[in-house]
């Protein structure tokens, strides 16, 4: 009886629900099928970059935002002077500002930024913003240094707190002394250096804004006011005022696990706007409505999506998650790109970082004078020996040609392949010649003989013990210098090379690899001259320093290139060491993407974003 | 008892300060900050160097530094990760919910797979299934969770999105699906032979009409529940539940879950048209969680409704069909943006994705985002699940064979006890005790060991939070993550020494 009562109360639910079921009810449209409306979903479309390290900092210059990863999205956010094209030449970019040298002596160089550039929320991108870059990195505005008691606490914690303290140095900058000069209009600001700087091209641009930093720190609302206010205070040097300008410099463009909620900490002058950013998972630009420059880009929607693991990123090619990724090259990596077939494109090219092996001139070992009772002949023929054996040709037919079959020798301590100094100074420095890829054993038993020096010679090797690829490169130096018996190549493969480095009384040769950010003439400096602080092995050539010494104020390119080929044709007639190969890397994307043409150094495949294009969106749309 | 807790939780705190402290001096052994630059052609090499040193104070003892971190561990500050500044805590936030949505689900599912697989299997000792279950599960046992991802994705995420392109199962593979389901069916069923054969039959029978009904209707382009389904599904919840709940002979019981059932199907439309439409914006888990109670209580007061001296037993079996059929029609609605989700460019045709926790530049409201990550949800899912899956196979099989050979299962089935009250009251619910003291440390070696799921399918958990630091030199959050799993493997100890303590009267914690 109960039971078809209830039955009956069940009977009447649903009955009342099939009456109700005959009105249109309103969720009814919108969310079945594929024909009413879209959940709210967006119709956009964007080229998706797989990318290896998430972006986490708007100020690429402070001391924790310098990172490529951050430098890529920044790439695409703002417009700078210049940028290097396909052939690693700097280019300027006239739509956004000039700058010209007024002087060579002193060094005299005036930027300009036209009239028309503004920031995303509408303020002019000025002087004031290039003064900023000059007052914080040049460290000139510094005041106080953290001191510590013997216990490790900061004891004048309030003088740093008050005292200015901007967190990072440009070297190049730190030549300018003098408070550079801004324009009448506001528009251009002049730069003196103390001393010539080789490398003056690349030391300058546009940071973060000025009137954000000014009027986050100094708590004034009007952009123009807040720049004045910053203006001032750099030229007067005005502690109070600077402090809280070093401090927010330093913090306030960190990004915590979500975009923040004051816009103005993420500003465009460029091409794209950053719309919306998930911690660890992605970022994506959208094109910049209000761009007028020169890169205004065709593709609507970037977005950088990061994951660690080079073989996921090769899946999610695969599976239309991205469209273009430059994961870490190995041969695994490469045979699965290669196995996706046609719709893909896969361009191997070099990057930034060099192999090289260095020999030690000052430990007391095989390669330095001292063991010969100062012999200095000795030495050389040793080292000449030694080199003329390392297998070149053969590591890289063997280990580098599978991930790029157009690898090739580098034949120079100073330039990158395919930089304009390169071709200059690989043929006159005579690398090639003294220590051919395919060895020369005869030379080198020759010249041990010559040297009466008692074979076998015992070199200690050390390299990165963990990586595969050195291990290899070890094994084939190893058998090829032990040929004839001149070269005992004793394994000293250690995981904390890095530090080991530094001790060349622990090991007479070394293999690692240097890494290139920039063409600048000045980063080998501090390899080859005598002290520097990459120079390892104590060698000292007087000749080269005083060559280092005119390159470093030397501002014509020319010249510049003919310096060093003079610097490196010291270093190979001193047997300094070789250069093998450059890292090989790889780049692939989908055929939907065109334009994908990446470079040796940062910002690699993202240089020429306004020449991308997408074949998504009609298909889309279609 | 209490000093029992309080003893477990003092030796506890005192493992986790010695613990810590080995692992920081191992850290600090393991990872070098300066690394970077010592490869660094930088001008000003010098000055950083110096600065990065001053900055983790790295020319103090490792030992002075391990105090200075456990001392800010004590007043709450965790610390900072120097290379980006975040503060630890930050980082630990949406790592840890990230893990926990990855892990729960993982577990949930494959403890009710792993234990009912593995009764079953216990249930048919030495058949063909039981060694079939045995294979399989030494099989995904043994395998390696980075390489059962990697296939996941080639087949579930980049060979399925291909086979959505064009939905068509040939019929020779439908049929052949059938019978290996039916061949499944009637081993897991057992019996004689005409009676294998029926079973066999039906399951294929079953298998082959849903495959043909779901190719049929289109329901690949559009999954959906829809009417049919959920009221095929729910009359099926509604018999199992019964079964095993109450028996089916306990027909108040079995009326309260089909009136449930009915109701369910009856209130599927303006559930789904009204109801979700109009809470859409207002959508959250909180509402999910209240609807659910809803459901589960307008179960429980249908069982109480048919009364009777059991009236209990009716009211627990409504409360589960309720809710089950309850979760359907939320599934349901949630399926029923597949069409504008499949279609948007954002997916463009191919919904399950390999890396990530959501998709970019989606948007959509409240069901499309539920939508996402379930779809992100499922392949990390699925890995994690074969393989905690097989351990609970082993360890329920193994469980239940014990229990099954004690004096009081031959009582029960002497004094004329159904099989089904033998197996489910006195077999079962015993071979659970052991699994409750293995779950919590399963738990937190699933945590640790999604470690490489995470990585390999980019997601932002702990694992994934714990490696990245470890490569960037971040002691700080690599500190964090083992002090944190090293914490939940204590906390996991003493839970299941109690759970032990208050499950089976034969222990006593009394100290």
């Amino acid at each position: 009886m109960k039971i078809r009562r209830i039955s009956a109360l069940a009977a009447t639910v649903a009955a009342g629900a099939l009456v109700l079921s005959a009105c249109t009810p309103p969720g009814d449209e919108g969310t079945d099928g594929d024909g009413g409306g879209n959940a709210g979903i967006d119709e956009g479309t964007s080229i998706n970059i797989g990318w290896n390290q998430p972006f986490y900092e708007y100020n690429s210059n402070s001391a924790t935002g310098n990172a490529t990863a951050n430098a890529i999205v920044l790439y695409l956010m703002n417009s700078s002077f210049n940028y290097y094209d396909k052939d690693l030449n700097l280019v300027t970019d006239e739509s956004f500002g000039t700058y010209e040298k007024v002087s060579d002596d002193p060094l005299t160089v005036t930027y300009t930024i036209n009239d028309d550039v503004t920031w995303s929320d509408g303020t002019p991108v000025d002087a004031a913003d290039m003064l900023l870059t000059w007052a914080a990195t040049s460290g000139h505005m510094n005041t106080v240094e953290a001191e510590e008691d013997e216990e490790g606490n900061v004891t004048n914690q309030d003088e740093v707190d008050a005292g200015v303290f901007f967190n990072n140095t440009s070297a190049g900058l730190a030549l300018v002394e003098e408070t550079p000069e801004i324009s009448e209009d506001g528009q251009s600001i002049t730069l003196v250096y103390t001393k010539p700087f080789a490398d003056w091209e690349v030391n300058f641009g546009v940071g973060v804004p000025a009137h954000v930093v000014a009027s986050h720190a100094l708590d004034i609302e009007d952009a123009q006011e807040a720049k004045d206010a910053l203006i001032a205070a750099v030229n007067d040097r005005d502690a109070a005022a600077l402090s809280p300008i070093s401090q927010f410099w330093n913090t306030g463009f960190q990004f915590g696990n979500a975009l923040p909620d004051d816009e103005s900490l993420y500003l465009s002058s460029g091409a794209y706007l950053l719309e919306e950013y998930v911690n660890e998972q992605y970022v994506t630009l959208v094109a910049n409505p209000d761009y007028t420059g020169d890169h205004a880009p065709t593709v609507e929607r970037v977005t950088i999506r990061y994951n660690e693991d080079p073989m996921a990123q090769v899946q999610a090619l695969e599976n239309g998650e991205v469209d273009v990724i430059s994961p870490q090259s190995t041969a695994d990596v490469l045979a699965s790109l290669e196995a996706l077939g046609d719709g893909y494109n896969i361009i191997t090219q070099d990057e930034g970082t060099y192999e090289h092996v260095d020999v030690m001139f000052d430990n007391g070992g095989p390669f330095d004078p001292a063991t010969y009772g100062g012999d200095e002949a000795t030495a050389l023929a040793v080292r000449q020996a030694f080199l003329k054996l390392i297998p070149r040709q053969d590591i890289i037919d063997r280990l580098i040609v599978s991930l790029n079959p157009e690898a090739e020798i580098r034949n120079s301590y100073t330039s990158i392949p395919g930089s304009p100094n390169y071709d200059v100074v690989s043929a006159v420095n005579g690398m090639a010649e003294q220590f051919p890829g395919a060895t020369d054993l005869d030379a080198a038993t020759a010249l041990i003989e010559e040297a009466g020096v008692e074979t076998p010679i015992d070199v200690r090797f050390l390299y990165g013990a963990s990586n595969v690829r050195r291990q290899q490169e070890y094994q084939l130096i190893a058998e090829s210098a032990g040929q004839n018996g001149l070269f005992n190549v004793i394994d000293g493969g250690d995981d904390n090379w890095g530090t080991l480095l530094e001790d060349s009384s622990g090991y007479d040769a070394s293999l690692f690899g240097w890494q290139s950010t920039s063409t600048a003439v000045s980063e080998s400096d501090a390899n080859y001259r005598t002290g520097g602080l990459n120079n390892f092995g104590g060698y000292s050539n007087a000749e080269v320093d005083a060559l280092f010494d005119e390159l470093q104020v030397e501002t014509d390119t020319t010249r510049q290139g003919e310096i060093l080929a003079e610097v490196e044709t010291h270093l190979v007639d001193d047997a300094f060491g070789v250069t093998i190969f450059q890292f090989p890397g790889v780049t692939a994307n989908n055929t939907e993407v065109e334009g994908i043409d990446p470079i040796s150094i940062s910002p690699t495949i993202f240089w020429n974003f306004w020449e991308w294009s997408t074949t998504a969106t009609e298909e889309a749309s279609s | 008892m209490l000093t029992f807790i309080i003893r477990r939780v003092l030796i506890g705190l005192g493992i986790l300060l010695v613990s810590s402290f080995l692992l920081y001096l191992l850290v600090d052994l393991t990872i070098d900050p300066l690394e970077d630059l010592a490869q660094s052609t930088a001008t000003n090499k010098e000055f950083l160097i110096a600065q990065r040193i001053e900055q983790l104070e790295l020319d103090k003892p490792v030992i002075q530094r391990y105090f200075e971190w456990i001392g800010g561990i004590f007043t709450g500050d965790l610390g900072t990760a120097w290379r980006t500044n975040r503060p630890v805590g930050d980082l630990l936030q949406g790592a840890i919910i990230s893990t926990v949505q990855l892990v729960s689900a993982a577990t949930v599912l494959s403890i009710l797979l792993g234990v009912a697989v593995g009764i079953v299997s216990a249930l048919r000792q030495y058949s063909g299934f039981d060694y079939l279950i045995t294979f399989v599960s030494f099989l995904l046992f043994s395998l390696p969770s980075f390489w059962v991802a990697v296939l996941l994705k080639q087949w579930g995420a980049i060979g399925f999105n291909d086979f959505l392109a064009n939905p068509w199962i040939a019929w020779g593979i439908v049929i052949g699906l059938g019978i290996i389901a039916g061949f499944l069916w009637q081993l897991a069923i057992g019996g004689a032979l005409k009676r294998r054969l029926i079973n066999g039959a039906i399951g294929a029978a079953a298998t082959i009409g849903a495959l043909a009904f779901l190719q049929l209707s289109g329901w690949w382009e559009t999954p959906n529940i829809g009417p049919v389904i959920l009221a095929v599904t729910s009359v099926v919840i509604a018999f199992a539940v019964t079964a095993l709940s109450t028996g089916l002979k306990n027909r108040r019981a079995l009326y309260t879950a089909l009136t449930c059932a009915a109701l369910g199907v009856a209130l599927w439309y303006p559930v789904r048209f009204y109801l979700f439409y109009y809470l859409t914006d207002y959508m959250n888990w909180g509402v999910v969680a209240l609807l659910g109670l809803l459901a589960a209580g307008v179960g429980i007061g249908i069982g109480v409704l048919y009364r009777g001296p059991d009236w209990k037993q009716s009211a627990r079996t409504g409360g589960i069909v309720a809710f089950l059929v309850a979760g359907l029609i939320f599934i349901d609605q949630v399926m029923s943006v597949w069409g504008p989700y499949y279609n948007s460019n954002a997916i463009n045709g191919r919904p399950i994705p390999t890396i990530g926790d959501r998709t970019p530049n989606l948007g959509g409201n409240w069901w499309v985002g539920v939508l996402d990550s379930y779809t992100h949800l499922l392949l990390p899912t699925l890995a994690l699940m074969l393989i905690s899956f097989a351990g609970y196979t082993r360890y329920s099989r193994g469980s239940m064979l014990e229990v099954m050979n004690q004096d009081y299962i031959r009582t029960a089935r002497a004094k004329g006890l159904t099989e089904r009250t033998v197996v489910v009251r006195h077999g079962f619910r015993n071979s659970l005790i052991p699994l409750a003291t293995i779950v919590p440390l399963d738990v937190i070696t699933l945590i640790g060991g999604a470690i490489i799921t995470e990585r390999i399918f980019g997601r932002p958990g702990m694992g994934q939070l714990f490696l990245q630091s470890l490569d960037g030199a971040e002691i700080e959050p690599v500190m964090a993550y083992l002090l944190i799993v090293s914490f939940l493997a204590i906390v996991a100890n003493i839970i299941a020494d109690l759970i032990y303590a208050v499950l089976d009267p034969r222990i006593r914690v009394n100290a």
